[in-house]
């Protein structure tokens, strides 16, 4: 960043479970900014915190973390950047937060931290429940033990929180010079490997020196003359890495251990405890499936039926907002630019938000309560089977709403091909974006009739609809996994937390995050394409557009049609002409076998930047047709008249033949709940694969698959 | 059937015993950074549905560990 002064920043880190994030929520409530999506490249949470003294810092959320030797790529991103005081990330001073209940199993990474030099607090976290358990703990013992302040506080109820951001301010003035006796002292090979790091590479923190003895096969901030410096002094020194760091761990708890014993009292025995009679269900070994597949039905309800009422609300808002203006602004492009570029584009992103936001809610409030530990528990078994680890699921359930942060949160796996491979099949499950597509396309193909009195026969297609989506993923998972090969260990050990309510401010601050993330960044890409294909369904090449006009005219006299009709077929053969129309007719060739004509074609290819556009490009184009009709003319039916009669009435130029056959919107159908559109995926695909090779390799593979599908369909039910 | 060693899948469930040393230098540093570590004592709770998996508690934590993860954990006979 260029211009003013950079504020201080102040990491907040510390082991998964500790209630990080609550405590990170809290101190910077909705002044929070993340990367979630193209065009900002940003892997770790920012946000900003006023000092009561007047100065602001911007606070760090570090992925939570149990060591500085990491075991997946949330981790090693963490290791990677506090071995680099050149990252952007770099921390000037630490906050470190511990759940209290489990102190003598948190402070590892603490005293790693410590070794670094860096100015730190302690937060013990969870105080209220620490109480409920008659835990008490000597704050000033520990705090001169440990030669750090320490501060008991309480995320969920805000407790102490204004005494740790006093303890914050005071880290300020300590910034640059901190030095503390070395906790964990280095043996003599580890010392020789810091002091030759130090002279060939400079780096004079002994701690962060071995941290690069470690790590430097992987730490992307190295270049090829470092790499092989350091690997030379590992060789010559004969450094023995994953045993100097299991010695290193176990050196470190024998020195704190002692601390924690000395400052804690707690009870000897814990009672059998809620979570033990909860888990007894949740994780039985066959009812924990079926609350699984119960509690995926409740999601499934909610996204298909309980968000309706809202996204019905917001459409019907749009509409008449829309009408109201055509009505009331002069008959002139800018108006046209307005309702059916800039309008119909909104429209198409804000009726999304419910069905995200219930989504993310749903899915957050699962991880808060712990839920989500368990399901990797449950099904690590299957997913392996299918290339993947049981954290996969946590992916795949994500992508039900939105397949970027979904991706995102396959961080979490430390295996790189299991990794590869969930990032690479979760686009597959249907997300929300599919939901408006399948919603029109099922209730031209599928009538309102009820199987046996009780399920809707559209239902139980939207559900195949997420059948398919599941079925895909986990065959191309486990074609990959005959393909893809590795040498890294793939890990399950996963600590399963104990059950609690969500805590609401989290709950709502992470749904926010996420919903906001998707209106600015993916709103911007719908937004555009929306604009773009009014212009180009507007304008055409020279004067094509009024040459085709005059001509469907004398045709329509000579054909002796009324007025309507004239109208409609001027208003076909107009967009014909157009823009839009030229490249759908160039793209026909390519998907007639499948059964589509060249507006399908148009909607095709806008999809590809975001799947929506589609039914809001299809409203756009079969919009054109009255449009142009001077509104107050139309009855009242004919403007109310839906895109789905529109769309079935469409009939083949040239063969006169109905567009939207069964066969055709099975095929369609088939053909989005498969094919790779959304460039939003495709960047974050490249960002967390670190090349486009992947990316480029699921777009064609993806879309490959959806155009064979969708020709078999059509082969099939014609 | 008298044996030199026993690992964590050998448990009955609710039986708890006490670890002695990881067999695998990997693992070994993935879960004593999580607190699991020799002389911790372990009880078995439950298997998977699937039968690959083990719920434990450490020390009174909770976690989930793979088949061949258990199989590599010593246990004090």
């Amino acid at each position: 960043m260029s211009g003013g002064q950079r504020l201080p920043r102040i990491g907040v880190i510390g082991n998964p479970n500790s209630g990080k994030s609550t405590v990170f929520n809290h101190l910077t409530g909705l002044r929070q900014k993340t990367g979630n999506f193209p065009g900002v490249t940003v892997d770790i949470k920012e946000g900003s915190l006023r000092l009561p003294g007047g100065a602001e810092v911007t606070l760090i959320d570090f992925p939570g973390t149990y060591s500085l030797y990491p075991t997946s790529s949330d981790e090693k991103l963490v290791s990677t950047v506090l071995s680099n005081q050149q990252s952007e990330f770099f921390p000037d001073a630490l906050v470190y937060i511990a759940d209290v209940n489990h102190l003598e199993k948190h402070l590892l990474l603490l005293t790693q931290l410590l070794d670094l030099q860096l100015p730190l607090v302690l937060a013990l976290n969870m105080a209220d429940t620490a109480e409920e358990l008659g835990i008490k703990v000597n704050v000033s013992r520990l705090s001169e033990k440990l030669g750090i302040p320490v501060v008991f506080v309480s995320g969920r109820t805000g407790d102490n929180m204004n005494r740790l951001v006093l303890e914050i301010e005071k880290l300020i003035p300590a910034i640059g010079n901190i030095s503390r006796k070395a906790f964990f002292e280095m043996d003599a090979t580890e010392k020789q490997v810091a002091e030759a790091v130090r002279l060939n590479l400079g780096e004079n923190n002994p701690y962060r020196a071995l941290q690069l003895a470690h790590h430097f096969e992987w730490l992307p901030f190295l270049n090829d003359s470092d790499r092989a410096t350091l690997a030379t002094i590992v060789q010559t020194k004969n450094f023995v890495s994953l045993r100097a760091q299991v010695e290193e761990t176990l050196a470190r708890y024998d020195l704190f251990t002692p601390i924690v014993e000395d400052a804690i009292q707690q009870p000897q025995q814990f009672p059998d405890t809620p979570t033990d009679r909860i888990d007894a269900v949740l994780t039985h070994r066959i009812g924990g499936p079926f609350v699984f597949i119960a509690v995926m039905l409740v999601i499934f309800q909610a996204i298909f039926d309980w968000s309706a009422y809202p996204m019905d609300w917001i459409d019907s808002s749009f509409a008449e907002l829309n009408s109201w203006l055509q009505q009331t602004l002069p008959a002139h492009w800018t108006t046209e630019l307005l309702t059916d570029g800039i309008l119909a584009g909104l429209a198409g992103i804000l009726v999304f938000v419910p069905q995200i936001a219930l989504l993310f809610l749903l899915i957050t409030i699962l991880e808060e309560v712990g839920y989500m530990a368990r399901v990797v528990f449950l099904f690590d078994r299957i997913m392996r089977r299918f290339g993947m680890n049981g954290r996969s699921v946590v992916a795949l359930i994500g992508g039900s709403a939105c397949a970027v942060p979904a991706i995102m949160s396959s961080r979490t796996i430390g295996n790189w091909k299991e990794r590869l491979i969930t990032v690479l099949v979760t686009p597959f499950i249907s997300c929300s974006a599919r939901i408006p597509v399948y919603l029109v396309l099922i209730g031209m193909a599928v009538p309102r009739v009820r199987i046996g009195g009780i399920i809707g026969a559209q239902t139980l297609v939207f559900g195949a609809m997420y059948a398919l989506g599941v079925a895909a993923a986990l065959f191309a998972g486990w074609t990959l996994k005959r393909y893809l090969k590795t040498r890294e260990p793939s890990f399950l050990a996963i600590e399963l937390p104990v059950y609690r309510m969500p805590d609401w401010k989290n709950v709502g601050l992470t749904v926010w995050e996420k919903v906001s993330a998707f209106i600015i960044g993916a709103g911007k890409i719908i937004l555009i394409v929306s604009v773009a294909l009014w212009a180009l369904s507007r304008f055409g090449p020279g004067d094509a557009i009024e040459r085709a006009a005059t001509k469907a005219q004398q045709e329509a006299a000579a054909a002796g049609l009324g007025e309507a009709e004239t109208e409609d077929l001027t208003a076909q053969k107009k967009l014909e002409a157009s823009w839009a129309g030229q490249m759908g007719k160039a793209f026909e060739p390519v998907i007639r076998p499948l059964g589509y004509d060249w507006k399908i074609g148009i909607g095709l290819l806008t999809s590809f930047a975001a799947r929506e556009v589609f039914t809001g490009t299809l409203a756009i184009l079969y919009n054109m047709g009255s449009s142009e009709a001077d509104i107050n003319d139309r009855s009242e039916n004919e403007a109310k008249a839906t895109l789905r009669e529109k769309m079935q009435r469409e009939t083949f130029s040239d063969t006169g033949q109905p567009v939207y056959t069964f066969a055709t919107a099975l095929s369609l159908l088939v053909f989005y709940a498969l094919a790779m559109q959304c460039m939003s995926t495709l960047a974050v695909v490249r960002r967390e694969t670190g090349s486009w090779k992947w990316a480029l390799w699921q777009f064609i593979s993806m879309t490959g698959l959806a155009w064979l599908a969708a020709w078999l369909v059509q082969i099939i039910f014609a | 059937m008298q044996r030199r060693f026993r690992s964590i899948p050998d448990l009955k469930i609710h039986e708890t015993a006490r670890a002695l040393s990881f067999s695998d230098a990997a693992l070994a540093c993935k879960l004593t950074s999580m607190g699991f570590l020799p002389g911790a004592r372990v009880e078995m709770v439950r298997q998977s549905p699937f039968g690959n998996a083990f719920y434990v508690k450490v020390d009174g934590v909770r976690m989930a560990l793979r088949r061949e993860e258990a199989a590599s954990i010593l246990l004090e006979i």
